[in-house]
């Protein structure tokens, strides 16, 4: 149940004036379970030690839990003004998700945007879940979930490239970002584009800590394609270091799923690389997924990721996960899953986000929980 | 809220012509069997399939022209006239929605309505 507050403020302050009402709805998630895994690091460097198997609480089986303030009002002639403001944070220890600045933690670290809506598309400005995101989402059984899905590949690729993990500004593409300018146009018979911008603000270099992407997509009969350009300056800067507006991430992805019958099928590939220098980070990704619906309430989803290194042939990584999700209500399901990865080299994919796993070696992981809306 | 009415009248004015079409279809189909003939009735399997085929081909357009609609994860299952809808819609007033869609669709006899509200990423 979503709990709408009448926007008492804003009556209050225009009371006299002729404005229409806006309405603020407050929303969000709790997501939590029991995870086991049978190797664990402390952190994501290529030559973490094995600290051993794992038994724990954890948030975020889906994906993390959230909270946030949404609103529109409605300027006519299909035109609307619309603001989020969402944050995550951690069921277990109250603890809010983190933010661009390596180890600060940000209250609205998903969104914090106002934008526009009309018959041109929509507008969104600030920091933001970015376009690539959704795309790969539109194009994944499992639904770039945050249990063995094609964000914790891609994420194992970030961590390949060196991504501490300490902060959401990743070396190849992008979950969040931050200052960004947010268009995407209406469907034109299933097709549609996004593009995105986020100026770097940095004082002397205009290219400094730019992004730019560009994500096309297609949806009908039953067909998801989706296709992603995403470039980076400055991206998952060394503390200390100034932005020169050094182009050093960027993504390609291309991505399908299609649904027949109770089954969809999807498929992708994407190559990240540091374009300013390939000798440091240059890695290939497929991805393979099938999934089934049992009945309205119960379906399954599994996942298969092989990620490798192009510099180095050792470097490589294979997961499987697959899962079960077992809607309780409208509002809560109950969700069971199990990942396994084989790690070679210094790959160290996880099977799950936020728990690390010992570089390589081979991992299990599995994870039972809830996810509640409100 | 001005823009919207004249579309919502147009694909009303569309439902109708579509309705009337598969009215004159079905007529004409009905007066078929009158001259039955060895060719074709060792035909309808393929015939079949093609109607079929043709059928599902329709009710994607439709969705395709509602804005509202991504059908990139609405399966269309098409047997003698009954389309089933599986796969997901962004929200639940969707998939009302596209069962109207297919309903209005020429040829459609019957929606068994499969369709469940996807979870967006991160929700």
């Amino acid at each position: 149940m979503k709990l709408r507050l009448p926007c008492l403020a804003a009556l209050l302050a225009f009371s006299g004036a002729a404005s229409a009402q806006g309405l603020v709805t407050l929303y969000g998630v709790l997501d939590a379970g029991l995870l086991y895994q049978s190797t664990s690091a402390a952190s994501f460097a290529p030559n973490a030690r094995d600290t051993g198997k794992v038994y724990r609480y954890k948030d975020g089986g889906i994906y993390a839990s959230f909270w946030g303030l949404k609103g529109s009002e409605d300027l006519g002639g299909g035109y609307k003004v619309n603001f989020k403001l969402q944050g995550t944070f951690d069921t277990g220890t109250g603890k809010f998700g983190l933010s661009d600045t390596p180890g600060v933690p940000a209250q609205f670290n998903q969104f914090a945007t106002i934008g526009l809506s009309g018959p041109f598309g929509t507008f969104n400005a600030g920091r933001q879940i970015v376009p690539m995101v959704y795309a790969m989402y539109e194009t994944d059984v499992r639904g770039a979930q945050y249990f063995g899905s094609i964000l914790t590949a891609w994420l194992g690729m970030n961590q390949a490239a060196g991504w501490p993990g300490t902060s959401t500004n990743g070396p190849i593409g992008a979950l969040y970002d931050s200052n960004a300018l947010v268009y995407e146009s209406p469907k034109f018979y299933g097709a549609s584009l996004a593009l995105e911008y986020a100026p770097g603000g940095v004082p002397g270099e205009f290219q400094g800590g730019t992004r730019e992407s560009a994500v096309l997509k297609y949806s009908n009969y039953g067909l998801n394609l989706s296709a992603v350009y995403y470039n980076g300056h400055d991206a998952n800067p060394m503390p200390g270091i100034a932005a020169t507006g050094l182009n050093n991430n960027r993504l390609v992805y291309l991505g399908a799923m299609y649904t027949f019958r109770d089954f969809s099928v999807s498929g992708s590939y994407s190559r990240g690389k540091n374009p300013a220098n390939t000798g440091r980070a240059d890695y290939e990704l497929y991805s393979a997924g099938l999934g089934y619906r049992f009945n309205p309430v119960l379906k399954a989803t599994s996942g298969f990721y092989y990620l490798k290194d192009k510099n180095n042939s050792t470097n490589h990584s294979s997961e499987f996960a697959v899962g079960a999700e077992y809607s309780l209500s409208k509002r809560t399901l109950a969700y069971a899953q199990v990942g396994y990865v084989d790690n070679h080299g210094t790959m160290n994919q996880t099977i799950v986000y936020g728990q690390p796993v010992a570089p390589g070696e081979s991992t299990t992981a599995a994870m039972i929980g809830v996810r509640h809306n409100f | 809220m001005k823009r919207i009415m004249p579309r919502r009248s147009g694909s009303a004015a569309l439902i109708v012509l579509a309705s009337v079409a598969g009215w004159i279809l079905a007529s004409e189909t009905m007066a078929a069997p009158s001259e039955p003939s060895v060719a074709s009735s060792a035909a309808p399997a393929s015939a079949t399939r093609k109607e079929n085929r043709a059928l599902r081909k329709r009710v994607y357009a439709a969705f395709a022209k509602d804005k509202s609609i991504d059908a990139g994860n609405i399966g269309v299952g098409v047997k003698d006239g009954a389309v089933t809808l599986t796969g997901t819609v962004a929200d639940a007033s969707q998939i009302e929605r596209a069962v109207t869609l297919a309903k209005g669709v020429s040829g459609v006899v019957s929606v068994t309505n499969k369709l469940t509200v996807r979870r967006d990423f991160g929700q």
